[in-house]
C-alpha cells in the first residue's frame, strides 16, 4: 500500500476540493530573485493534500508553473532539459496535435496567452468575500515582492439552482463522475473509478499515473525532471478555458431532439453518456434514475462489455470516448494508461433552461485535467479519442461536445436496435459546442520543490 | 517523412541472434501458425494491416555474383516489418500494455532484448534496431485496418439487403432497411484525415 | 507455406546493393536519391502493379550492434528490402511489375548485383526468387480481398453513410424510391484511383 506524504503534495493535486467559489490567477515573474521571493511566501500559504481536522478551511491556496516561469526563475539548464517536450512547447505551439484549429486556433484565443503566462495561482474559497480576502492577499504578495505581476484573473463559481450550488455545467450536465481513483489517496474507493483486474473488480490505479515519484502502470517510475526532488511529488496540468455555445447547444437539441423518436432528453443523454442529472445510460437506458445518481457505490460503477453494439451507451458518446473502460477489450489494459484528474471548475453567469442563452455571454468550463505525463494522458485522449475516433471503430468521427467541428460535415451516430422506437440516429451537421478560449501546461511542484525553486537550491547533478 | 503514408506506418527492424537461438524462434512461430488463437490479440487490437517476421540466417543473404564478397556472420537475424496505424508511441504502448507475452515470446531469442515491460526501455530498444523506409506505398493510405474491415461488412451487407429488396412493399423494405442499419450502425465512421503523429 | 496468407502472398526480397568504389555516386546513396525522388500516392508506379496492397522499399545499410555483451559485426554489402503484401500468386505479380513498370524496375533494381533487367520476364522473375527470403511468420488483418475489392467496399462505405444521414425520417415510399436511384448510381461510379492519399478529393475528382 503506497503511502502518499500528504505533507508535501499541494491539495489541489490530491483533491477535488469541492468549494463554491474560485479565481484562477495568471502572472508573469518579473525578475529572477525578487520573482523567488514571492515563490518563497507563496510556498509557506500554499496549501498541502494534508486532512483538514477541523474542518474545511475559508479557502486554500496553490501554484503551478510553466516552463518559462521556471526558467524565468532561474532554475539550471540541465534542468529546465529534463523537464518532457510538451511541457516545454506549451500548449499553444502544440495546437495541431491537440486538434486546437480554425475557431479555436491560438489566434484567436484571449490576449493573455499572447503575453509572459508564467504562473498560475488557484484560489479556492468558501464564500465571494473570503476569496477575495485570499486573492488579494495573493496580488499583495505579488506587489510586495516585486516579484509577479498579475495578468489575468479567471472568476469560477459553482453553478447555482434554487440558490444552491450544484454540480452541474453550462449545458445542464451534472459533472465531475469518473475521476480516477489511485493508490495511497484517502478517498473512498468508489467503483468504477479505478481499472478493472482480472476478475471484473475494480482496483486503483498506479500512483505514477498521477504524481510523479511512484510507480506507474507500466511498472517503472514515470520519466520524473531532474534532480528526482524537484519532480517527486508534483504533477502536469493541462488548463484550458473553454467557453460553451449554449443557445447553440439548446438549438440542436431542441432540433434533433424533435426527430429522434426517443425524444429530446433521451438524446442528450445519448450525446454524454448519462442522463443530465447524472444516471449513466449503460445502467439506465430508459429513464434518468436520481437513486442511482445518489448511490455511490453504483452511479460509476459499469462496463461496456455487455453493449459492445452502442445500442445503449453510444460508441461516440463523451464519457465512454474518454474513459473507454473495457470497451475495447482486454480487460481496460488499453485505457489505464490513459486516465485523467479532472479538475475543472465552471464560470460565468448560469442561464435557466427557460430562458433564452446567448453564445455572446462569457460562460463556459476552466478544464482542468492533471497527470505525470500530459503527452501520454490529456494529450492522447485529446488527440486520438476526442478528435479521432478509430480506435473506437469510429473512422475519424469526432466527439459531438467538445471536438472540433469547424468544416461542417460532422456527424454522431447513435446506435439502436431494430424497432422504431429505438432506431439508429444520425445527428449531422455538427457546430461547434465549445470554443476554447486560451490555456497553457502547467507544473504543480512539491511543497518541498517550491522551496527548492524559492531558494534558488535546484541542483541538477 | 518516410515511414509514414496517410494513415499507415512502415516500421522496420533488425536484431541480432545467436545462431543455437533461431530453432527455437522458429517453432515458436510454427505454433502461433497452428494455433490461429494465438493471433486473436493481433486481430483484437486492430491496429496492424499487415506485419511479417522474417528470419535471416547467417548463410541466406543473397548473393548473385562472385565478386559479391561472401557475408561472414557470428548472428542469424530478425527482420520485422510492420503497416500498422496510430503514432509510434500510441501503437508500442498498446502492445506493451497487453501482448507483452507474445512480444517476448518472439522477441527474448534476440541479444539485449529488455522484455516489453516495462515500455520505457522497450521503447528505447526498438529505436536501436528501427531503421527508416525509403519509399513507403499503400493502395489506401486514407483507410485504417479498422476502416477496412468496417468498409467490408458495410459492403457485404449493402449487397445482401440489395438482393433481399426486390420485391418487397414499401413497409417492408423499411422495416428489412431498419435491420441494415442497426447491422452496419457501428461501421459508419467517417474517413476523415488522422492526427499528425507525435 | 509461410510467404500465404489467405490469398495474401507476403514477398520479402533483399537484394544486394552493388559497391563500386570507382563511381562517383555510390549506388546506395543513388538509390536512396531515386527513392526519395520516386512519385507518390495515385501517381505511384505501384498503382500499376494491381495486387499491390501495401509495399515498401528500403536501403539496409547494415546489421546493428545493441552493445556488448553482444558481438559488433557487418554486413559486406548493402541490401535494398523490397516488401510488398500482394494479392494473388508470386509469379503472376513479377510477371506484371515486369509487364507494367519495366523502367522503374529498371532504375530501381540496375543498383544490384547480378540484375538481368526486365526484358526478359523469366529472367527477371527468377533473379527476384534468388533474392526471395522466405517470410517466416505472415500476420494479415484481412487476407482475402483485391485491392479493387478493398478500394470499392470503401467507396461504399462513404456513400452508404452519405445516404444514411439523407434520407434519415424519410417516408417508405420515399426510402425506396431513393435506395433504388442509390443503388444504381453507386453501381456505376468508377473505382476509385489506387494510393490516393485524401479520399474527399479523389471524391471532388471524380464528381
Amino acid at each position: 500500500m503506497v503511502k502518499l506524504n500528504f505533507h508535501d503534495i499541494q491539495g489541489f493535486v490530491a483533491r477535488g476540493y469541492n468549494f463554491p467559489h474560485a479565481s484562477f490567477l495568471l502572472a508573469e515573474i518579473l525578475d529572477r530573485q525578487a520573482g523567488r521571493e514571492f515563490v518563497r511566501h507563496t510556498a509557506g500559504r500554499v496549501t498541502s493534500a494534508e486532512r483538514w481536522q477541523q474542518g474545511k478551511p475559508p479557502s486554500t491556496l496553490n501554484i503551478g508553473f510553466t516552463w518559462h516561469g521556471l526558467r524565468k526563475l532561474g532554475l539550471p539548464d540541465a534542468t529546465l532539459l529534463s523537464f518532457p517536450d510538451e511541457f516545454y512547447q506549451g500548449m499553444r505551439a502544440r495546437n495541431r496535435i491537440l486538434g486546437d484549429i480554425g475557431r479555436n486556433d491560438p489566434a484567436n484565443w484571449e490576449p493573455v496567452w499572447k503575453e509572459n503566462v508564467h504562473v498560475w495561482l488557484a484560489v479556492y474559497a468558501q464564500t465571494p468575500d473570503e476569496l477575495a480576502t485570499r486573492c488579494g492577499e495573493t496580488i499583495g504578495l505579488m506587489r510586495e515582492t516585486a516579484g509577479a505581476r498579475l495578468l489575468y484573473t479567471q472568476p469560477a463559481a459553482a453553478i447555482k439552482i434554487g440558490g444552491q450550488p450544484t454540480s452541474k455545467e453550462h449545458f445542464g450536465y451534472t459533472d465531475g463522475f469518473g475521476n480516477p481513483d489511485y493508490e495511497g489517496v484517502e478517498r473512498d474507493t468508489i467503483p468504477g473509478q479505478g481499472k478493472l483486474t482480472a476478475d471484473g473488480k475494480w482496483a486503483p490505479l498506479a500512483t505514477g499515473e498521477f504524481i510523479l515519484g511512484y510507480p506507474d502502470e507500466a511498472r517503472e517510475l514515470p520519466a520524473c525532471p531532474v534532480p528526482y526532488l524537484l519532480g517527486i511529488n508534483g504533477t502536469y496540468m493541462a488548463y484550458r478555458k473553454l467557453h460553451q455555445n449554449v443557445a447553440r447547444f439548446r438549438v440542436y437539441l431542441d432540433e434533433k431532439g424533435k426527430q429522434y423518436a426517443g425524444g429530446k432528453e433521451k438524446l442528450a443523454a445519448k450525446f454524454v453518456g448519462r442522463w443530465q442529472d447524472g444516471t449513466p445510460l449503460e445502467l439506465s437506458p430508459d429513464r434518468a434514475d436520481p437513486a442511482l445518481v445518489r448511490n455511490q457505490s453504483r452511479n460509476t460503477n459499469f462496463t461496456y462489455g455487455q453493449d459492445q453494439d452502442g445500442a445503449r451507451c453510444p460508441l461516440g458518446s463523451h464519457i465512454r470516448r474518454a474513459n473507454p473502460r473495457d470497451a475495447f477489450g482486454f480487460n481496460g489494459d488499453l485505457v489505464n494508461r490513459r486516465r485523467i484528474m479532472r479538475r475543472g471548475m465552471p464560470y460565468g453567469d448560469y442561464t435557466p433552461e427557460d430562458q433564452l442563452a446567448s453564445d455572446q455571454d462569457e460562460h463556459g468550463i476552466v478544464f482542468m485535467a492533471l497527470g505525470a505525463s500530459l503527452f501520454r494522458q490529456f494529450e492522447f485522449v485529446q488527440q486520438q479519442w476526442i478528435s479521432y475516433g478509430n480506435d473506437a471503430r469510429l473512422g475519424s468521427d469526432k466527439d459531438l461536445l467538445v471536438g472540433c467541428h469547424s468544416g461542417g460535415g460532422d456527424k454522431f451516430v447513435v446506435q439502436g436496435a431494430a424497432d422504431a422506437g429505438n432506431a439508429p440516429f444520425i445527428c449531422g451537421g455538427l457546430p461547434d459546442f465549445v470554443e476554447m478560449r486560451g490555456g497553457d501546461y502547467f507544473f504543480l511542484p512539491s511543497l518541498t520543490a517550491l522551496r527548492l525553486i524559492a531558494d534558488g537550491a535546484v541542483d541538477p547533478r | 517523412m518516410t515511414n509514414i503514408n496517410g494513415k499507415a506506418y512502415a516500421m522496420n527492424a533488425v536484431t541480432p541472434m545467436k545462431t543455437w537461438k533461431t530453432p527455437i524462434l522458429l517453432a515458436v512461430f510454427f505454433l502461433i501458425g497452428v494455433f490461429k488463437s494465438a493471433q486473436k490479440g493481433l486481430v483484437d487490437l486492430s491496429f496492424i494491416h499487415f506485419a511479417r517476421w522474417v528470419v535471416v540466417q547467417n548463410n541466406q543473404f543473397p548473393r548473385l555474383a562472385p565478386e559479391q564478397p561472401e557475408e561472414q556472420l557470428k548472428y542469424d537475424y530478425l527482420l520485422f516489418f510492420s503497416n500498422f496505424n496510430g503514432t509510434w508511441n500510441e501503437y508500442i504502448d498498446a502492445f506493451s500494455a497487453v501482448l507483452s507475452s507474445g512480444l517476448n515470446l518472439i522477441w527474448r531469442w534476440s541479444e539485449k532484448f529488455p522484455g516489453s515491460v516495462p515500455v520505457t526501455a522497450f521503447k528505447r530498444y526498438i529505436s536501436l534496431v528501427q531503421f527508416d523506409t525509403d519509399y513507403y506505398y499503400t493502395a489506401y493510405p486514407y483507410a485504417t485496418t479498422s476502416d477496412v474491415k468496417a468498409a467490408i461488412r458495410v459492403d457485404d451487407a449493402l449487397q445482401e439487403f440489395a438482393n433481399r429488396a426486390a420485391g418487397l412493399t414499401p413497409e417492408e423494405f423499411q422495416q428489412s432497411y431498419l435491420q441494415l442499419l442497426v447491422k452496419v450502425q457501428a461501421d459508419i465512421g467517417a474517413l476523415g484525415p488522422a492526427p499528425m503523429g507525435t | 507455406m509461410a510467404n500465404q496468407n489467405g490469398n495474401m502472398y507476403g514477398l520479402t526480397i533483399l537484394s544486394p546493393i552493388i559497391d563500386d568504389p570507382k563511381s562517383k555516386v555510390s549506388h546506395d546513396s543513388a538509390l536512396r536519391l531515386y527513392l526519395q525522388n520516386m512519385p507518390r500516392h495515385a501517381y505511384s508506379p505501384f498503382t500499376k502493379v494491381s495486387g499491390t496492397h501495401f509495399c515498401r522499399l528500403v536501403v539496409m545499410d547494415d546489421v546493428v550492434f545493441v552493445g556488448s555483451p553482444a558481438a559488433e559485426e557487418h554486413l559486406k554489402s548493402k541490401y535494398l528490402v523490397f516488401n510488398s503484401n500482394l494479392y494473388g500468386g508470386l509469379d503472376a505479380y513479377l510477371a506484371e511489375m515486369a509487364r507494367k513498370i519495366p523502367d522503374v524496375v529498371d532504375d530501381i533494381w540496375s543498383h544490384c548485383v547480378g540484375y538481368p533487367g526486365v526484358a526478359d520476364p523469366s529472367a527477371f522473375a527468377a533473379y527476384m526468387k534468388k533474392c526471395q527470403i522466405e517470410t517466416t511468420f505472415f500476420f494479415a488483418d484481412v487476407n482475402d480481398k483485391t485491392v479493387e475489392q478493398t478500394l470499392r467496399a470503401l467507396q461504399m462505405k462513404v456513400e452508404f453513410t452519405a445516404f444514411i444521414e439523407r434520407n434519415q425520417g424519410a417516408s417508405p415510399a420515399g426510402l425506396l424510391r431513393e435506395f433504388a436511384a442509390f443503388w444504381e448510381r453507386v453501381r456505376e461510379l468508377p473505382l476509385p484511383p489506387a494510393g490516393v492519399k485524401d479520399l474527399a478529393k479523389s471524391h471532388a475528382a471524380i464528381a
